[in-house]
């Protein structure tokens, strides 16, 4: 697949800038479309798709927050450098959490925004990639493998095919953050009692400043090389219609005693909610080889359908 | 990681500023209700408005935090719950267990 040329639309009211930008742009073969108010910058976005869009953030009448409303409204994560006279680390800090890609004073150091400008394509282009290899993926199979102390040490396992099947629309935002937590789920019980071989009713016993046995012991076990290097394996498949994502541990199983339980008011149990929680994100929780694997499955359907 | 913490009147409040599915969240929740209970605090409120998602450890810690108020007839509240967050509280009935704070 051809790439097209790297296409930037210039949001600026001030004339002697159209020229410095259009000059620098040209000469490296990138296309540049100029918006020199609100109103054409609303209809630049509505008609064309581009890479990046550079905006002054002082243009009459348009305060920063209006621009940023104004483009990512037409354009949701559209990649966007704010320009302003004096960038304050404060409102650079807030523009940045606003979902701008990067904000830069005046008089623009061209060095560094053609870094940006590059960098923001490629992340758009590989992005663009990805969703149109997948498009024509039928089926996918992955498989992954952790030992108890990387998993210790990870914040929480991503897994690849959530975040394709979000980018297909063939999951909603609640379909993966469920898929997610259930996912959670079954390695939390493959680490902890598959794996470390912890029992639940160590949560209950408190030492001084809250830190319960259970927490005590995880962390022993998690240092112990005979316990700490049992891996957990993690596969899934993707056939189109159906995903399974299961979860395998090298712990001596558990025959399956752990049904869901009816959630109750009064359980105030620091344990025993895992089970319910996966079953509400998934279509079917089935377990096999003695309850040392868990396979979570999630039948899909096209949205809106 | 840390939890910002803060102490307005009686009530002390413990903004939960990530996901609460780790042993490092969980870590910090701990230390940030430590912080508040050790002075002397007995009402405590936590906002969950900056998790996106809670697992049955968060929970757990959760109620680690509810059981030692409850030990000294103190309250663990929460701010008004919303998405995910509000699912998986109400799936688990913790909605009927923790009041809301209005």
């Amino acid at each position: 697949m051809q790439l097209s040329r790297p296409h930037i639309l210039l949001a600026d009211s001030d004339a002697k800038s159209h020229e410095v930008f259009r000059s620098f742009f040209e000469r490296r073969g990138w296309d540049l479309e100029i918006a020199t108010d609100a109103s054409n910058l609303g209809q630049a976005l509505e008609t064309s798709v581009f890479d990046i869009v550079i905006a002054d953030a002082t243009m009459p009448g348009m305060s920063p927050s209006m621009l940023l409303g104004h483009v990512f409204r037409k354009r949701p994560g559209q990649a966007l450098i704010v320009m302003g006279e004096s960038a304050s680390s404060e409102n650079g800090f807030k523009l940045l959490r606003s979902g701008v890609t990067d904000v830069i004073t005046k008089p623009v150091d061209f060095t560094w925004l053609e870094r940006c400008v590059e960098q923001a394509i490629s992340c758009r282009r590989q992005d663009e990639r990805e969703k149109q290899t997948y498009a024509f993926v039928t089926c996918e199979q992955t498989e992954m493998q952790f030992s108890c102390k990387q998993l210790g040490e990870v914040q929480a396992i991503s897994l690849p095919i959530l975040r394709r099947l979000l980018d297909s629309q063939q999951i909603t935002d609640t379909e993966a953050l469920k898929i997610r937590l259930a996912v959670q789920e079954a390695v939390l019980n493959a680490v902890e009692h598959g794996n470390l071989e912890l029992e639940s009713r160590w949560k209950e016993e408190m030492h001084a400043g809250g830190l319960d046995k259970f927490s005590q012991i995880r962390r022993e076990r998690l240092a112990d090389p005979s316990f700490a290097n049992r891996s957990v394996k993690l596969s899934s498949t993707f056939n189109g219609e159906t995903l399974e994502i299961s979860i395998r541990d090298e712990g001596r199983g558990f025959l399956n005693t752990q049904q869901a339980s009816v959630p109750q008011a009064q359980n105030l149990s620091c344990s025993g909610r895992g089970m319910t929680l996966m079953t509400n994100a998934v279509d079917e929780v089935r377990f096999s080889l003695n309850g040392s694997e868990v396979t979570l499955v999630k039948y899909l359907t096209k949205q809106g359908s | 990681m840390e939890f910002p913490t803060e102490i307005v009147g009686e009530k002390g409040y413990i903004h939960i500023t990530s996901d609460l599915d780790t042993e490092v969240a969980g870590e910090a929740l701990r230390s940030a209700f430590n912080e508040i209970f050790d002075q002397g605090t007995r009402t405590i409120v936590l906002d969950l408005s900056g998790a996106q998602i809670i697992n049955s450890y968060g929970i757990g810690k959760v109620l680690s935090c509810y059981q030692r108020l409850k030990a000294e007839r103190g309250v663990l509240m929460v701010k008004p719950l919303n998405g995910f967050v509000k699912e998986t509280f109400e799936l688990l009935m913790l909605d009927k267990l923790l009041p809301i704070e209005k």
